[in-house]
This record gives C-alpha cells, sequence and structure tokens, in this order.
C-alpha cells in the first residue's frame, strides 16, 4: 500500500491505495463520493466519468496512483443542491433524466465539452458523447439538454469557462 | 501491486532496468488497467510514464514527431498532423470514446499490438521510425520491424518506446483511413485500413500506393501485393480490381465476435475504393487550391 495525495473537488486529501486500485473505487469506497457510478468497469459506458485536469476520464479504468497531485473533478463537485449549473438545469428541464444511472457520467462530460467549447454543435455534442451509454433515454433529450445550453451561449454571451461552473 | 510514479526518461529506463520482467510499463492505462481488472497481468511493479513530461510533446523541425505519450487527443488535434497525416488524425479520433482518447496514447496502442489497432495501419503507411531506449542504450526500429505478432513486439522487457518519426510527405500525396466497425462510435474495427497514395504530376498515373490493413489478421500489415497492384496505373476498375483481390489474399481472415471471414472478405475491397478515392479526391483539391 501507498499513500496518494488527490485534489478531489478543491481539496487536498489522503488515501492509502494498491497499486491496481481504480480511481473509481477510491473515490467511492474510501473517499465516500458515490456520485460517480460503477457500470462496465471495462471503460466502454462512462457512468465513471471524472475530470482529472479537467479531461473526461473513465475512472473505473484508472489507477488512484496515477492520479497524485493532479485536480480530480466527481459530478459533486459541480454541483450545489438547490444551484445547479446550467447543464444540470437543462438534463431537468430537458428531460435528460429517467433512471439516473448514467446522469452523472453524461454531465460530467458535458461541462468538459462546454468549457472547451460553450456553443457545441450537435455533431460536436455526439462525438463528444460517443463513450457515455444510455440506456434510458434513446439520447435525444440528453442531446436536447446540451443544446438548450448552448443556444443560451450564444443569446447571452458569457465567458468560456464561466458556463458550466 | 508497487506502483512508481517517475517524472524523468532516466528514471523510467533505469526503474525498468531494474525490475525487468517484474514491471509494467502504464501509460494511459486504457488496455493496462482493462488486463489487470480481468486478471489477464499480474505485473509486480507498474511503472507509470504519463508525467514523464519529455515524451508527450509533438513536435515538426524538419519531420514530424510524436513523444510515446502523446494522447490521442492531443494526435486528432493537432494542426501538423491533420496537415499532412490526416490518417492518423482520423484513427486517433476513433479510439474509444473521448474518455479513452484522453489519457490513451500512441506509445501504448504501439505496445500493444493489437490485431485491431487503429494506428498502426497509418504508421505503416507513413513509414513510421520508432525510437527505443534502454539504460544500455538506443535504437530505432522500422514500424513492421517492430511488431513481430499478435500483441507482440521487438520491444524488449528494459525498453521503452520513447518516439515515433514519420516520414515526410511529399508532393501530390495524400493518405485517407477507412475504419469499419459494427456501429459508428466506440467500436474495435471489423476492418480498418489506411492508404497514402503519390500521383505524377499530370495527376493521373499512381506512381507510389502504400496499403496497410489491421483486423485482417493476428497483426497490422502493408499489403505490397496490392500497392504493386496500383503504382504505374491509373486507378480504372481493373487495377482496383486486382489490387482488392491481392489485398483479400493476403488477409488472414477469421470469424469472430465482430464479423465473419466472409464478410470481411466482401468488405476490403469497397473499403479499399473508399480510401483510394479519397485520396486522390484530396490530391486534386490540394492542387486547385494551389492554382
Ligand atoms: C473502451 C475502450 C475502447 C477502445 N477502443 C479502441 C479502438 O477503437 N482502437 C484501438 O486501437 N484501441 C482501442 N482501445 C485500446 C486502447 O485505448 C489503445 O490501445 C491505447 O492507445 C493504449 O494506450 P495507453 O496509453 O492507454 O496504454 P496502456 O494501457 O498504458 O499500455 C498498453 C501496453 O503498452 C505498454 N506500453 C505503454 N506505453 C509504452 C511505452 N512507451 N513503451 C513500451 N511499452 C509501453 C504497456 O506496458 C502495456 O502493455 C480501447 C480501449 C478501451 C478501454
Ligand atoms: S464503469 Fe467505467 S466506463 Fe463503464
Ligand atoms: S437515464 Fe437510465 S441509463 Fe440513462
Amino acid at each position: 500500500m501507498m499513500s496518494v495525495s488527490l485534489n478531489i473537488n478543491g481539496r487536498d486529501r489522503s488515501v492509502n491505495v494498491d497499486g491496481a486500485d481504480t480511481l473509481l473505487d477510491v473515490l467511492r469506497e474510501q473517499v465516500g463520493l458515490l456520485g460517480t457510478k460503477e457500470g462496465c468497469v471495462e471503460g466502454e459506458c462512462g457512468a465513471c466519468t471524472v475530470l482529472i485536469d479537467g479531461a473526461p476520464v473513465d475512472s473505473c479504468i484508472y489507477a488512484a496512483a496515477a492520479a497524485g497531485g493532479r485536480q480530480v473533478t466527481t459530478i459533486e463537485g459541480l454541483a450545489r443542491p438547490g444551484d445547479y449549473s446550467p447543464i444540470q438545469q437543462a438534463f431537468i428541464d430537458g428531460g435528460g433524466v429517467q433512471c439516473g444511472f448514467c446522469t452523472p457520467g453524461f454531465i460530467v462530460t458535458l461541462t468538459a465539452l462546454l468549457r472547451r467549447n460553450p456553443d457545441p454543435s450537435r455533431d460536436e455534442i455526439n462525438n463528444a458523447l460517443s463513450g457515455n451509454i444510455c440506456r434510458c433515454t434513446g439520447y435525444s433529450q440528453i442531446i436536447e439538454a446540451a443544446l438548450l445550453v448552448a443556444a443560451a451561449a450564444t443569446s447571452t454571451p458569457t465567458p468560456a469557462g464561466a458556463v458550466a461552473q | 501491486m508497487d506502483f512508481r510514479s517517475l517524472r524523468s526518461l532516466d528514471e523510467v529506463l533505469a526503474a525498468l532496468a531494474e525490475l525487468g520482467d517484474a514491471a509494467c510499463v502504464l501509460a494511459g492505462g486504457t488496455d493496462v488497467m482493462v488486463q489487470l481488472g480481468r486478471g489477464e497481468i499480474a505485473p509486480q511493479t507498474l511503472v507509470h510514464i504519463e508525467h514523464v513530461g519529455e515524451l508527450s510533446a509533438i513536435s515538426c523541425n524538419g519531420h514530424v514527431r510524436l513523444g510515446a505519450t502523446a494522447t490521442h487527443s492531443s494526435i486528432a488535434e493537432s494542426p501538423a498532423i491533420l496537415n499532412s497525416y490526416g490518417s492518423l488524425a482520423a484513427a486517433a479520433a476513433s479510439v474509444g470514446g473521448w474518455q479513452t482518447q484522453s489519457v490513451g496514447t500512441i506509445g501504448g496502442n504501439i505496445a500493444n499490438a493489437s490485431p485491431a489497432a487503429d494506428l498502426l495501419p497509418p504508421l505503416l503507411v507513413h513509414g513510421a521510425v520508432v525510437s527505443l531506449s534502454s539504460a544500455s542504450g538506443s535504437r530505432t526500429l522500422s514500424i513492421d520491424q517492430l511488431l513481430t505478432g499478435r500483441r507482440s513486439t521487438a520491444c524488449a522487457a528494459d525498453e521503452l518506446i520513447v518516439a515515433v518519426d514519420l516520414e515526410p510527405v511529399g508532393a501530390r500525396t495524400a493518405d485517407a483511413f477507412v475504419k469499419v466497425g459494427r456501429r459508428s462510435a466506440m467500436e474495435v474495427s471489423i476492418v480498418a485500413l489506411a492508404v497514402r497514395l503519390t500521383l505524377d504530376e499530370t495527376m493521373t498515373t499512381v506512381t507510389d500506393a502504400r496499403i496497410a490493413l489491421a483486423s485482417c489478421g493476428p497483426m497490422a500489415f502493408r499489403a505490397t501485393e496490392a500497392e504493386a497492384a496500383l503504382i504505374g496505373t491509373t486507378l480504372d476498375d481493373d487495377a482496383l480490381r486486382a489490387a482488392g483481390a491481392a489485398l483479400g489474399n493476403r488477409a488472414q481472415l477469421i470469424d469472430d465476435v465482430r464479423a465473419t471471414a466472409a464478410y470481411r472478405r466482401r468488405l476490403i475491397p469497397r473499403v479499399l475504393g473508399k480510401a483510394v478515392a479519397e485520396c486522390r479526391q484530396t490530391i486534386v483539391n490540394r492542387s486547385e487550391s494551389q492554382t
């Protein structure tokens, strides 16, 4: 076992891990952040998506020890109860949530997209979401939710990065 | 399992020299972590190279050099790669989803040597040369010398892939990558093919053709017989038919969960035709935009 210092949602945490432990297991079992979901555990479904230094990563196939010293953002780092980000609000308004299991992964990936590109096209949204699977919604409500945020970005110019804080 | 996250190439090479077979290099981990999860590998120590700054750059001083830990995302977005090696950018953009591309690396794709590794056909047609280093020295191997079989390479246990150099692209030369999967996203390929084509000054006759395939045998390969069937031709139907047949004969096709051998055999000539047409169109478009 080794001690690794992780920055999770802006707070430094020291965790004891084995080299093969995944970031997903450490987040859920040691840190107690249960918003990041465990689906396939093979990098296929995106339910476990977190941001590492701003880029979306499947935490089920990423070693916790490899995240040492880097900024890890989970769904909990994007939500405050009652104070949703624009993409979270758009999921609620647009019916992007059914069972909700895939939702944290989709929100995290779309947050990364909207930070880079506040006004993505439908194609850019589809492309960004190719690693996230939803078995309930048929995707259209999710894509519409992202387009709602994109449309709001064009009508009220906001600086990149302020969109999905 | 031990874990060493290292910051410099010298530290990595020293660790590999010390640990030998007991070490497993960990780059983005998109293959290694899946293999660990399935119990397919059980190394004593993971040697983590993602933070070795000197390994991640894509540079173009005279020719293009990709560091071993250049990620699929950085390759797909690099202007130098997009301008001259579109097939490589397209292949990188087709590896898994965004999450796979943000950490998965070119070095990992090469070293893993999967029969379906998407970066290998573009690297084969662009005459990629791989630099390997160990504590006792460095050497270079062409990509086809490096690949020795299904999931096997000439990279020794104490060696690290440090960089990949691409052959410059001359006038009236273009490339294309075509991948067929069961669906358009997040699919391991049924057939993946890259072509690099050069036309003569009249832009009608082929002076050089390079064709490479993945998912059509135990490892990705250059199909020299099919190349010879195109060189010197005007890409007429007979030439394309002959090249498609040569490609099919060279492939060692199998039935697997993704497709039957018979389906792959039908697919190969069509995929070749599409890639060749795309190359020719790019060459024509470029010359028109210059005049
Ligand atoms: C969901 C999913 C979808 C995928 N889809 C595709 C796909 O469509 N096409 C495709 O080609 N691949 C695909 N892959 C496989 C994988 O993403 C790629 O092969 C990737 O490029 C591997 O890079 P990595 O940095 O993650 O490698 P790692 O997993 O870190 O390493 C892979 C292997 O290479 C060795 N290695 C890594 N770097 C070096 C080096 N510099 N020198 C020597 N040895 C080294 C490791 O020891 C290991 O054996 C997919 C994977 C997943 C999880
Ligand atoms: S649980 Fe990680 S990708 Fe499915
Ligand atoms: S809402 Fe159920 S999996 Fe997406």
